[in-house]
């Protein structure tokens, strides 16, 4: 306030004039409501969310109202935002795994936030479940203080494992282990104690699999989700599995789930990709994948977007 | 009682390059000038007060400030008021700068206030506490100095600022008695000492409580 | 040069200036991974302390990683404008702080004394600022560029459209695009991620995005976001290119893990400058995002903040059309929640504008961060409050192609509205003729494709 203004102001109370002073602009009045608001009817089907259908999932032709979304398209979005952190958030119970038939492992994460920060320990078998990988699972013989020769072992070490969703590990996590199981048995591949990893990241499977002498290890684990899809895996395949290996030696398939590449569909091409590593001696960049079907060194399938809210009448 | 009469602009114009004729006529040098602001307001010392604001807050120089006779009632047309005020610079942003800061000045602080709660006596008793170069050359006194701006109606004016100069130790720089172009009278005082700005306040303090006295109490 | 603070009659004593550097850093996941943050907030604070009375000519002395041994250092280094550093290098860092906020310091003296610079003292200024301080000197901040349009001018908020798709799909992409079109986004570039690394579809997808500029007199730059090695074979078949693109991060290792290099960046420059399809002067665009050069294991103990300035001193040689940070793509083991995601934003706009970068932004985070629609809502606020220059734009934000939430189509018009700002001045003349964008809101064929051909 000015300094003149001020010394007025208090001129002005001590004068004993206690009315407010300016501004007294008048309060903004209330109107009374209209009898009845209407709603704009709005197109249910758009034309141009059908014809953009045909080329992309991208969420296209949705409208507007203002510059924000109708509340149908609200919905959706906020039900595929649920999906994917519901399927984020869930966890591998820990019994999970012995009750379907696999070799329960752990990582050195002791929990699913130390899991989502740390990296580093998703990465590295917990010392119990080292101890229970060498106890419980074939393994090829001993060439030194718990060195094995690489293919000692089985030809290929499947790992079943939560990665970012344990939901699609729960899911279909296991109808795809066992049908890329079944896929490189009829290639006459040997396969691996089955195992499944908790808190698992894609690196875990250089440890497992040199652990136990394969030739070949692959993983497949939760990805990270997307809208609207919380239970897709991914399969990392790496030939010569062994701490220290990068992404460059990795091949890896992702978007696999009903909507996406079915098991069915995955388990033959990961067989394939094995037995192409084992014929090649490599694996990753290096890997000639001519002939091999599998789509590349990093396939990825369009997905189909699915309507997830239904208002019930 | 005592609320602010606010001041308003009634025209803002700015000519970034100004032929020299139209500089020299109004006062400008086109040697240092080429731009030029012109202003128009209802209130013709809060206009003074702003302009000198624009002197402290940029380069500007006031080169024009004129009355117009009889004041905003009777004003020439709708965009005249009772003042025009010319800012003349290097260049626009100057100009810019100085415009920029009389608008504030008009908006936040200089204003006349209602002296008999009807509007019918107004007083104007400015305090500014560090006059810009505009006022300072007018009133030569240093810039920087604190100074009280005192306006009031012909008799009222006599009353209070007797008042004025006996509320503190102030003495007058300048005083413009009636009649002048709106017909109100004028004073403008500063401290005895140099930088006494508790004395400017009093004594613009004491001017509006013997304008609001004499309003109240005309005839007694 | 003093390392050491006293908190509550506790001496705590740093070994160097990287280390106060990564102390006085604000709480971020990543760091904590690198093992290189405080271990409580007295001693964040006391890191605070010695920072703000360093001088700016400590920080230029004891860069985070040595001369000889980086290349990204050199590049600051020999690039530094004398006079600017003149200017500015006797102040300490609290005394900077408060230059840079005073309002007697304009956007223009910030951009005259950028050059002079270097990123570490960028990085130690933003360690002593708030979110509100980084805002307010962020919203100071000018820097125009000019490409086929004019980017960063006052009162404007820019976006790029990402018209990504799974397959690359040449219809699904301009599928996308028309649409972000006629919602006004897509004035700072139309720049895809593409699925498929190969120079014939980088360039397969250029001209199919040229042909729909070209056909609509569409004021903007197009991009494909391929590897810049990849852009280059590309060029070289002869397909228009407005901006050439790269991620760069801070550190020599961590761009060799990009498979980049200042020589090979310097000859896609010039290739640029010779056969670019621009108009103006700025070709490059850069993204960066904290955290890279961790996960390269190339950050040399410093920060992830600090290394991520250091980003920006390598774009500032290639004076850039775009620069943006994807601050919360790389994951929650670098920046854990809503409120580090929201920090680390508005502290890479704020180093990138006082570098002198055209500095955008994509808010976004991957679905295993845990931030929710509502803080990303607010952090485009903030940032477009913040004057960030641009910010992505895809259909509700999705990515269908990088799985994460960005900003959306509608944001990017709801967020022009509310705070008054408008497109780049050639694109917001086209989108008036155009009836999409008229008088600061959604005009009367706003979100209508069918006003593309």
């Amino acid at each position: 306030m000015s300094r003149t203004r001020s010394l007025m102001a208090q001129l002005r109370h001590a004068r004993g004039e206690n009315a407010p002073l300016v501004p007294t602009m008048p309060l903004p009045r209330v109107e009374a409501p209209p009898a009845r608001v209407y709603v704009p009817a709005r197109e249910t089907t758009s034309t141009t969310a059908a014809a953009a259908a045909k080329h992309t999932t991208a969420l296209l032709g949705i409208g507007h109202v203002g510059t924000r979304y109708a509340t149908d398209v609200v919905l959706q979005f906020q039900a595929e935002l649920a999906v994917a952190h519901s399927a984020v958030a869930a966890e591998l119970p820990d019994e999970w795994a012995a009750q379907h038939g696999f070799l329960p492992l752990q990582s050195q994460a002791t929990s699913h936030r130390e899991f989502l920060l740390r990296p580093d320990l998703g990465r590295r078998l917990h010392p119990d479940s080292l101890a229970r990988l060498r106890k419980d699972a074939q393994r090829g013989p001993q060439n030194g203080a718990n060195e094995r020769t690489l293919g000692a072992g089985p030809d290929v070490q499947l790992i079943l494992a939560d990665g970012l969703s344990a939901i699609a590990c729960m899911g279909s996590g296991e109808q795809l282990f066992a049908a890329t199981k079944a896929a490189c048995a009829a290639r006459g591949l040997s396969v691996g104690t089955p195992v499944c990893a908790k808190f698992a990241r894609v690196w875990l499977q250089d440890e497992i699999g040199a652990e136990v002498g394969a030739k070949v290890a692959i993983i497949l684990l939760g990805e990270r989700p997307g809208l609207g899809t919380g239970d897709g895996l991914s399969a990392y395949a790496v030939y010569g599995p062994k701490i220290g290996n990068t992404d460059g030696e990795r091949n890896m398939m992702s978007n696999l789930h009903a909507r996406g590449i079915a098991p069915e569909e995955a388990a033959p091409r990961l067989a394939a990709l094995a037995a192409a590593m084992i014929a090649q001696g490599v694996s990753g960049v290096k890997l000639d994948l001519t002939g091999i079907g599998a789509g590349g060194r990093e396939y990825r399938a369009p997905q189909v977007r699915e309507r997830l809210v239904v208002r019930d009448a | 009682m005592l609320e602010p009469i606010l001041p308003n602009v009634l025209a803002v114009k700015r000519i970034p390059h100004a032929s020299a004729d139209v500089l020299r006529a109004y006062g400008a040098d086109p040697s240092k000038h080429t731009s030029l602001g012109l202003i128009t307001c209802d209130q013709d010392d809060s206009l003074y007060v702003a302009l000198d604001e624009a002197t402290k807050q940029s380069d500007v120089d006031v080169v024009f400030g004129q009355s117009f006779y009889a004041g905003a009632s009777h004003a020439s047309g709708r965009l005249s008021g009772e003042v025009l005020g010319v800012l003349a610079g290097a260049d626009p942003q100057i100009i810019e700068d100085g415009l920029t800061a009389t608008l504030r000045c008009l908006a936040h602080d200089a204003c006349f206030y209602d002296a008999d709660g009807k509007g019918t006596v107004t007083v104007f008793p400015h305090v500014i506490s560090a006059v810009g170069r505009y006022l300072a050359a007018d009133l030569g006194v240093a810039v920087g100095e604190p100074i009280a701006y005192l306006v009031a109606p012909p008799l009222e004016f006599v009353v209070a600022l007797d008042a004025a100069l006996k509320a503190a130790d102030v003495r007058s720089l300048k005083i413009i008695t009636p009649p002048t172009p709106t017909n109100f009278a004028c004073a403008y005082l500063t401290g005895v000492n140099a930088g006494d700005l508790a004395a400017c306040e009093a004594a613009a303090t004491a001017f509006a409580a013997a304008v609001v006295d004499v309003a109240l109490q005309p005839t007694r | 040069m003093n390392l050491s603070a006293t908190i509550r009659g506790t001496r705590l004593r740093f070994a160097s200036v990287k280390e106060v550097l990564a102390k006085a850093n604000a709480p971020k996941s990543g760091d904590d991974l690198a093992g290189v943050s405080a271990r409580d907030p007295v001693e964040r604070v006391a890191a605070r302390a010695v920072l703000a009375d360093l001088t700016l000519r400590d920080l230029r002395e004891n860069p985070v990683v040595p001369y000889d041994r980086d290349e990204v250092t050199r590049v600051v280094e020999d690039g530094l404008d004398a006079r600017a550093f003149a200017a500015v290098g006797h102040l300490t860092v609290g005394q900077f702080r408060e230059w840079i906020l005073e309002p007697s310091t304009t956007g223009t003296m910030l951009r005259s004394v950028a050059a002079g610079l270097t990123p570490e003292m960028a990085a130690a200024a933003c360690k002593l600022m708030s979110n509100m301080d980084l805002m307010t000197v962020g919203a100071k901040c000018e820097v125009v560029v000019r490409a086929n349009n004019t980017l960063g001018l006052p009162g404007r908020l820019s976006s790029r459209l990402q018209p990504n798709h799974p397959t690359d799909h040449v219809p699904g992409i301009l599928a996308s695009t028309r649409e972000g079109l006629a919602y006004g986004c897509g004035d700072a570039v139309i720049g895809l991620n593409p699925a498929t690394d190969t120079p014939e579809s980088t360039a397969e997808i250029l001209r199919a995005l040229d042909d729909v500029m070209q056909r609509n007199e569409i004021p903007t730059q197009h991009c494909v976001l391929s590897h810049i090695t990849v852009q280059m074979k590309a060029l070289a078949l002869g397909c228009p290119m407005d901006l050439m693109f790269q991620s760069i991060a801070g550190t020599q290792g961590a761009n060799a893990a990009f498979g980049i290099s200042v020589g090979l960046l310097d000859e896609a420059a010039a290739m640029m400058k010779a056969r670019g399809s621009t108009k103006g002067p700025n070709q490059m665009y850069f993204e960066t995002g904290q955290g890279s050069a961790l996960s390269s294991q190339a950050h040399h103990g410093a920060d992830q903040v600090t290394i991520e300035a250091r980003a920006y001193g390598l774009a500032r040689r290639y004076n850039p059309f775009l620069v943006n940070t994807v601050v919360g793509f790389i994951g929650p083991e670098y920046l854990e929640d809503g409120p580090q995601i929201t920090r680390a934003a508005l502290e890479d706009h704020f180093m990138g504008k006082l570098l002198g970068l055209p500095m955008g932004c994509d808010a976004c985070f991957t679905y295993h961060a845990s931030m929710s629609q509502d803080e990303l809502e607010s952090l485009k606020v903030l940032l477009a409050a913040a004057g960030c220059t641009y910010l992505m734009s895809l259909p509700v934000g999705d990515d269908i192609m990088l799985n994460y939430q960005s900003t959306s189509f509608h944001d990017i018009a709801s967020v022009r509205a509310l705070l008054g700002k408008s497109a780049t001045p050639e694109f917001d003349a086209w989108l008036d003729r155009k009836g999409i964008w008229v008088g600061g809101k959604p005009g009367p064929r706003f979100g209508d494709v069918g006003v593309l051909q």
